[in-house]
């Protein structure tokens, strides 16, 4: 059974951590100015004023930060500030036991996707794949932006994608799963380690060299992320990177479709979602229906009964 | 009994493929000259010298030069060109059961971890951690590391000395040694090549990589239950270990031993092994004994062990 975290109401207080990288005080200005606009109120964590080296504080003091807002009753959702790196070395700190009896909604993205792994394999429990406050704009009007406050106020989720040529039809309907591409290999073979039957695998990655790409594929694969996946769906691939060699001699949708080539579940590329300024929210662990047609694709969040 | 790879002698013929990046052939064979000068025989497999984007050649063309090596009973032992990247590609295309009855010494790193893992975990034949064609020039031929790879071959115990490090978690333990590269490695987590790690000393190399990422890495073995059960830890190089903007506080020594402060085994840092010149040849999928208060050693081990392992190397 699928427990939903209750969506937000005006009045309900965000939290605002970082698990991962530091990030300021000062440059979370435009994302709580964006929250209260919205009618949140917004509560600050610690690590918003601490940094140890590329972290927002030491492993202690991020993994206290965030078990704080796990537990505070009064936090409603938890908007993580940024990614960057740090969330895996705290989530085997955190204690979930109030968040399982009380939960509320998790957002983030990149090195967030440890949190939606872990509680995706563990608890079940929905989570949010959306902006956080390093690129939320005070401006609020910015369509990612609106797509996670509709889905913090409980709007249903439902987006038309630009067909590619790459695309393999069909249709699938199961519970949308996945993250950062990197993140999710680096969980392989342990407690965090999804498991993806049935589900729709969302995929993105940033700044990673295609063969670094290639083999994190074959992980997944190897691992049986791949076999029985009810649909595929890739978000941004930016900024990826050449070897010094010379190209790798595949584009990333050649090197997907490979991995993917004796299974017959549809493929879908260029949702915008991932290191892009196209970030549309994503409820993961809830069940969507994704359509792939020459002409038309689309990802629409199902009704949860019947899961 | 473990299945051990026949020691070679003189005559005996040596392969060279490339099974992942490409290279050039001379590199292979100037390689091939020094091998005939121990008086070894050496075939070149067409790999060697062939590009197809950066890989030596397609996927299906170098599966099947490897393939063909391994099952030809004539050769005796397969030196890898190079490592790069793509063993992982081919190698549930591979088929050993040829290899499993007539064993050889497949000989090489980085890249070819995916291949000792997958040869340990599924086969329990041993193979040789050791330097490839790349290593083999004219400026490190009279080095004891490319000669180590030679005494190997001809079948001597493995018995090195090493530098204590002063990070070096002292005492001494007794283990199967497996490993290789790091990024490989976490790369076999949650797959069926993953190995059971009870009682083995772990070897860990890696190269070029970023520290969070070496962070990152160790933190997935740690989780995926690669760590907990070792008997000991043995750390080759860390060769050209890259900081992002900003400094990620912990050399990459620090953050692994980081990783592994809550057991209690042996850890020993600065193995002549990995992306350097030295690099000593080693043994994988058979017993040591490592030493890591000074001096530091590690010795085969010619005895049974005085346990039961449950490897099926030894069963």
């Amino acid at each position: 059974m699928t427990i939903i975290p209750p969506y937000l109401k005006p009045g309900d207080t965000i939290g605002i951590t970082s698990p991962g990288s530091y990030f300021s005080l000062e440059d979370a200005g435009p994302a709580i100015a964006a929250l209260e606009r919205w009618g949140y109120r917004v509560r600050t964590g610690s690590t918003l004023q601490t940094r140890f080296y590329q972290f927002a504080g030491t492993d202690a003091t991020r993994a206290a930060d965030l078990q704080q807002m796990l537990d505070d009753p009064e936090i409603r959702a938890i908007v993580c500030a940024r990614g960057g790196y740090g969330t895996l070395r705290i989530i085997d700190r955190l204690d979930f036991n109030r968040f399982y009896l009380h939960p509320k909604w998790l957002t983030g993205y990149s090195d967030i996707t440890v949190l939606h792994a872990h509680i995706q394999a563990q608890l079940h429990i929905p989570t949010l794949h959306a902006e956080m406050c390093i690129d939320l704009k005070s401006d609020t009007r910015d369509a990612s932006a609106f797509s996670l406050r509709r889905a913090l106020r409980g709007d249903r989720l439902s987006y038309e994608i630009p067909p590619d040529a790459a695309n393999r039809q069909g249709t699938a309907r199961g519970i949308l799963v996945g993250g950062n591409l990197s993140l999710l290999a680096a969980l392989a073979g342990s407690p965090s380690a999804m498991d993806t039957d049935g589900k729709i695998l969302f995929l993105e990655d940033v700044a990673e060299k295609f063969y670094h790409i290639d083999s994190m594929l074959y992980t997944l694969r190897r691992s049986g992320r791949l076999s029985f996946l009810a649909g595929l769906l890739i978000g941004g691939f930016t900024r990826l990177k050449e070897d010094d060699e010379g190209p790798f001699g595949q584009t990333v949708q050649q090197i997907i479709l490979d991995k993917v080539k004796e299974f017959d579940f549809p493929v879908c590329f260029g949702f915008p979602a991932g290191h892009q300024h196209e970030n549309y929210a994503l409820k993961l662990g809830l069940p969507y229906e994704l359509t792939v047609r020459p002409d038309y694709c689309r990802l629409a969040e199902e009704a949860v009964s019947g899961f | 009994m473990m299945n051990i790879p026949a020691y070679l002698q003189p005559g005996d013929l040596i392969g060279i493929t490339c099974p992942a990046s490409k290279m050039d052939r001379p590199v292979a064979e100037f390689a091939a000259g020094v091998l005939s000068s121990w008086g070894y025989r050496v075939r070149i497999g067409n790999t060697a010298g062939m590009h197809y984007h950066n890989f030596s050649a397609p996927d299906e063309v170098r599966r099947g030069e490897l393939q063909e090596m391994l099952d030809d009973p004539e050769i005796r032992a397969i030196l890898f060109g190079r490592g790069g990247y793509g063993m992982v590609r081919i190698i549930d295309q591979l088929d050993f059961s040829r290899f499993c009855q007539y064993p050889k010494w497949l000989c090489g790193y980085s890249d070819i971890t995916t291949l000792h893992l997958h040869v340990h975990a599924r086969l329990g034949i041993p193979t040789l951690h050791s330097m490839m064609c790349s290593g083999i020039t004219s400026l490190t031929v009279q080095d004891p590391y490319v000669e180590s790879l030679r005494q190997v071959w001809r079948g001597g115990d493995i018995h090195y000395h090493f530098p204590a490090h002063p990070l070096n978690r002292q005492g001494t333990c007794r283990g199967m040694l497996i490993g290789g590269n790091l990024s490989l490695l976490t790369n076999l987590s949650g797959t069926a090549a993953a190995p059971d790690m009870a009682r083995k000393i772990l070897l860990i190399e890696d190269v070029g990589e970023y520290l969070y990422n070496i962070d990152r890495m160790m933190m997935n073995l740690k989780r995926a239950g690669w760590l907990e059960k070792l008997s000991g830890l043995l750390l080759g190089s860390f060769t050209a270990s890259q900081e992002t903007d900003t400094p990620f506080g912990q050399t990459a020594y620090e953050i692994i031993l980081d990783k592994v402060k809550e057991y209690a085994f042996p850890v020993a840092f600065g193995f002549p092994a990995g992306h350097q010149p030295e690099n000593y040849t080693l043994k994988l999928g058979v017993p040591y004994t490592l030493h890591t208060g000074e001096p530091c050693f590690l010795k085969e081990e010619t005895q049974p062990a005085p346990y039961h392992d449950h490897h099926p190397a030894l069963s």
